[in-house]
C-alpha cells in the first residue's frame, strides 16, 4: 500500500495536536500575565505590563531579584562540577573493566530517586545536630568546620546544589560514558602505543571527543537549573526568610498559595524568556564550535 | 454466516450492553459521596475514620468515595481543588478552614450556603458566636466546622522546670525570664524549642508574643489590617519582644520542623516551645507521658487568657452531583457523639456545646474545652483564619527572616508592604461585618 499526503497527514495529527496543546497554554500563560487576576475564580481584566511592573519595579522586586539570583547562582555553580565530575566517573568506569558493571548502577541510583526522597536524605544529613555531615566532620577532628548548613541563609543554597549535584551526576555520567563508548578504539590504542598515561589519555583524547555529549549535558543541566523546585519545596521551602527562593517556587507560592494568578504568570512568563535566552545561544554556540 | 458467527455476534452484542449499562445502573442504585479532605497522618485518618463510619451508619445506601490528599493545613489539596472547581467538577464536599481561608471559596462562587443544615441544627445556639461568624460571608453560612485546635500552648519539659524551681510563664517577659535561668544553669540546654524550616512555627511564637504585648484585640486588628503598623505601637512592641526571644531560641532552628524538636524537648535538651495542642498527640504517640515527661499551659494568661483557634471546616460545593448526600454528610458533622468521638482521636476539641468536657481521656484537652466555653475566643492568624492566606505567605517569611537579622524597622517596612499589595484590610471586611 503506497503512503500519500493523507496519511502524513493523520500520523502527524497527534503531534500537531500536542504542539498545538503545548502553544496554547503558552499562549494562555501570556494572556493571564498581562491580567489582574487575583483569587480562585478566573478574572479577565485586562492589566497591561501591570504585573511585570509589580515583578520589576513594585513591592515584589527584591523577592524577584532574591529568586533570579539564586537560579544564577545554581547555573554558575550546579553545571561546571556535575558535568566533570559526570566525565570523570565515565571514564573511569571505562578505565575499571569488569567492574564497571557493579559500580554504574551504584552511581546512577541516584537518578532514579525522587527528588522528594533526595530532599529529605540530604535535610537530614545537613542537620546540624544530628546529620551525619556534622558528625562525621567532629568524629574525625574537623569540628570546627561543622556548619548549620541549610540553617544558615548565606550557604543554604550552596547546601541545595550539593544535593542535586549528587543527584545529577549520574545523569551526566551515563551520557559521557556513552560519548566515550562511542569512540573508535583505535584512537585509545594509538596513544597506548604512544605512551600515553591515563591522564594524558584523558586530557588530549577523551576531552576533544566529547564536545556533542557536553553539549546535551550542559543544555539540560541548565533547563535544571532553571526549573528547580522540589528540592527547595522539600529542603528548605525557601528560607531561612526568602535566601533560597527559586523563580519556580516563587512562581508556585504567588499562584497557588497566595493566588496572585496573574503575577504567577508574569513569573512564569519570566522564566520562559530566561529559558529562552540562556539555551539557544549556548546550543548555537555549540553547534557552530562543533561544526568548526 | 455459520450459526457460531451469529452466537458470536449476539455475545459481543450483549457484552457491549452490560458493559455500558451496568455503571448507570449502579450509580443509580447507590447514592455516593466524593470528598476531598487533608486528613492523612495516622491519628488522622482514624479519626477521619470514625466520621464515616457514623455516616455509613446512618446513610447505608450512600458510599464514600474519599480523597485524602496529603498536605499540612490543606496546602496540596487547595492546589488539586483550584483545579476541579474551576473546571466545574467539584466533589459533593471538600475540608477548608473556617474564616479568611474559607472566604477564597466563597469570593469565587465555588460554594454554596449551608443555612438549611445551620438552621435545623439549631447551630446559632449550639455553636459558640464566633463560629457562626467566622462561616458567614454575603448574609449566609457558607461552612460546618466540627472541630477546634488551640494554637497558644506553651509546653514545657515537667522535670527540668522542677529541677530548677520554674513555674511555667503567664506572659512572654516571664517566659524570657524562665529561659535566662535555664540558660545560666543548664548551658547546654536549649531554653526555647522551635523548628522554622517549614516556617509556620515561627508564626504560633509571634502569635502569643502579640497577645502578651498587646491583648486580643491588637491581635484581632494586626491580622485583619486594622492598624497602621508604622504609627502605631502594638506591633513594634510586639516585634522588639520577639528579638528578646531570638537568644533563647534553639540555634538550628531553620533545619528543623516543628515535629524534630518535640522529642528533644521531651527529652530535656530543650526547655519549652510554643505550638498547637496537636503536638500532645505527637508526644504521647512517642511515648512521653503527660505530666511526667512533658506539661503544657494555655499561654499567655495576661492581659487576658483566650483560645487562639484553628477551625476545621466542610462545605458545600456550588453544583455538587449528589446534594443529598453533602447535607446528610454535614449533618452528620453536627452530631455532638460524632464530634466528641472524633476529636478524642484527632487530638482537637468539640465545637458543639453539647460534648462535655470530660469526653477528653487527657488533662490538655479537658482545658482546651474549658477555655474553649468559658475565656475569649479569638480566630488564629495560622493558615489563613484570621488573616488572608496570601499575607500568611509572606508574614512567614518576613518573621523567618526576623529571626536571622532582626531589624525591626525592616520587618515594620515589608509587613506595611506586603499588607498592601495582599489587600489584607479590604479582604478583611467580613470580621468586623455586624
Amino acid at each position: 500500500m503506497a503512503y500519500t499526503r493523507a496519511h502524513a497527514l493523520l500520523f502527524l495529527a497527534p503531534l500537531l495536536l500536542i504542539v498545538l496543546l503545548m502553544y496554547g497554554m503558552m499562549a494562555w500563560t501570556v494572556a493571564v500575565s498581562m491580567d489582574d487576576w487575583v483569587g480562585m475564580a478566573p478574572v479577565w481584566k485586562f492589566h497591561g505590563l501591570g504585573n511585570f511592573r509589580t515583578l520589576l519595579g513594585g513591592a515584589l522586586r527584591e523577592r524577584l531579584f532574591t529568586s533570579l539570583r539564586n537560579n544564577l547562582i545554581w547555573l554558575v555553580v550546579f553545571i561546571a562540577p556535575t558535568a566533570s565530575l559526570g566525565l570523570f566517573l565515565a571514564y573511569g568506569l571505562d578505565l575499571v573493566g569488569r567492574a564497571e558493571r557493579v559500580l554504574r548502577p551504584l552511581f546512577l541510583y541516584p537518578i532514579a530517586l525522587s527528588f522528594v526522597v533526595t530532599g529529605t536524605l540530604w535535610a537530614w544529613m545537613y542537620d546540624p545536630d544530628a546529620g551525619v555531615i556534622n558528625n562525621l566532620l567532629r568524629m574525625i577532628g574537623l569540628g570546627r568546620w561543622a556548619q548549620p548548613w541549610i540553617a544558615d541563609p548565606g550557604l543554604a543554597t550552596f547546601c541545595l546544589i550539593g544535593a542535586a549535584v549528587w543527584q545529577y551526576t549520574g545523569f551526566a555520567m551515563t551520557l559521557y560514558l556513552a560519548a566515550i563508548r562511542d569512540m573508535p578504539r583505535e584512537i585509545f590504542e594509538a596513544a597506548r602505543v604512544d605512551g600515553a598515561s591515563d591522564v594524558q589519555t584523558f586530557r588530549h583524547v577523551v576531552i576533544p571527543n566529547v564536545g556533542h555529549a557536553t553539549m546535551i549535558v550542559v543544555a539540560m543541566l541548565i533547563l535544571v537549573t532553571l526549573k528547580v523546585f522540589d528540592l527547595v519545596w522539600v529542603m528548605t521551602f525557601g528560607g531561612p526568610g526568602i535566601s533560597t527562593e527559586v523563580l519556580p517556587f516563587f512562581m508556585f507560592v504567588a499562584t497557588f498559595r497566595q493566588q496572585f494568578i496573574g503575577i504567577g504568570a508574569a513569573i512564569s512568563v519570566l522564566i520562559l524568556i530566561l529559558a529562552v535566552a540562556v539555551v539557544v545561544p549556548y546550543a548555537w554556540w555549540s553547534m557552530r564550535r562543533l561544526q568548526a | 454466516m455459520t450459526v457460531r458467527h451469529v452466537r458470536m455476534r449476539w455475545l459481543v452484542i450483549t457484552l457491549a450492553a452490560l458493559l455500558i449499562t451496568t455503571p448507570a445502573l449502579y450509580a443509580a442504585d447507590q447514592q455516593q459521596l466524593l470528598i476531598y479532605h487533608w486528613w492523612t497522618a495516622g491519628g488522622e485518618r482514624q479519626a477521619m475514620q470514625v466520621i464515616f463510619d457514623w455516616f455509613t451508619k446512618k446513610n447505608p445506601n450512600t458510599k464514600i468515595v474519599d480523597n485524602p490528599v496529603a498536605g499540612g493545613g490543606g496546602i496540596t489539596l487547595k492546589t488539586v481543588l483550584l483545579g476541579m472547581l474551576a473546571a466545574k467538577i467539584p466533589p459533593d464536599t471538600f475540608q477548608s478552614l473556617s474564616g479568611a481561608e474559607l472566604k477564597q471559596y466563597v469570593d469565587g462562587n465555588y460554594v454554596a450556603p449551608v443555612d438549611d443544615v445551620w438552621k435545623a441544627q439549631n447551630l446559632d445556639a449550639n455553636y459558640p458566636t464566633v463560629i457562626g461568624k467566622m462561616t458567614t460571608f454575603k448574609g449566609s453560612h457558607y461552612g460546618i466546622p466540627m472541630n477546634a485546635h488551640r494554637a497558644n500552648w506553651l509546653f514545657y519539659n515537667t522535670k527540668l522546670f522542677n529541677e530548677l524551681k520554674l513555674t511555667p510563664p503567664t506572659t512572654v517577659d516571664e517566659m524570657i525570664a524562665a529561659a535566662k535561668r535555664i540558660k545560666s544553669s543548664k548551658p547546654n540546654v536549649a531554653p526555647i524549642a522551635i523548628g522554622t524550616r517549614e516556617k509556620w512555627p515561627a508564626v504560633f511564637l509571634f502569635d502569643v508574643t502579640l497577645l502578651s504585648t498587646g491583648g486580643p484585640d491588637a491581635y484581632e486588628k494586626f491580622y485583619t489590617g486594622q492598624l497602621n503598623v508604622k504609627t502605631a505601637p502594638e506591633v513594634r512592641t510586639a516585634l522588639q519582644k520577639f528579638k528578646e526571644l531570638i537568644p533563647y531560641l534553639y540555634q538550628f532552628h531553620g533545619a528543623k520542623t516543628w515535629s524534630d524538636i518535640a522529642g528533644p524537648m521531651a527529652e530535656g535538651q530543650m526547655g519549652m516551645m510554643v505550638i498547637g495542642d496537636f503536638a500532645a498527640g505527637l508526644l504521647v504517640q512517642a511515648g512521653y507521658k503527660e505530666g511526667v515527661d512533658w506539661d503544657a499551659v494555655g499561654f499567655p494568661k495576661k492581659p487576658q487568657e483566650v483560645f487562639l483557634m484553628i477551625v476545621d471546616t466542610f462545605v458545600r460545593p456550588a453544583g455538587a452531583k449528589h446534594p443529598e448526600a453533602t447535607t446528610a454528610w454535614l449533618t452528620n458533622l453536627t452530631d455532638p457523639k460524632v464530634q466528641g468521638e472524633f476529636n478524642i482521636i484527632k487530638g482537637s476539641i468539640a465545637i458543639h456545646k453539647a460534648v462535655p468536657d470530660t469526653t477528653y481521656p487527657d488533662r490538655l484537652h479537658q482545658e482546651a474545652s474549658r477555655t474553649f466555653k468559658s475565656k475569649r475566643i479569638v480566630p488564629s492568624s495560622i493558615h489563613g483564619v484570621l488573616a488572608p492566606p496570601a499575607f500568611l505567605s509572606d508574614w512567614q517569611d518576613i518573621l523567618t527572616r526576623f529571626l536571622y537579622s532582626p531589624d525591626v524597622n525592616r520587618a515594620l517596612d515589608e509587613i506595611t508592604s506586603a499588607m498592601d499589595l495582599d489587600k489584607v484590610s479590604e479582604s478583611s471586611g467580613w470580621y468586623w461585618a455586624k
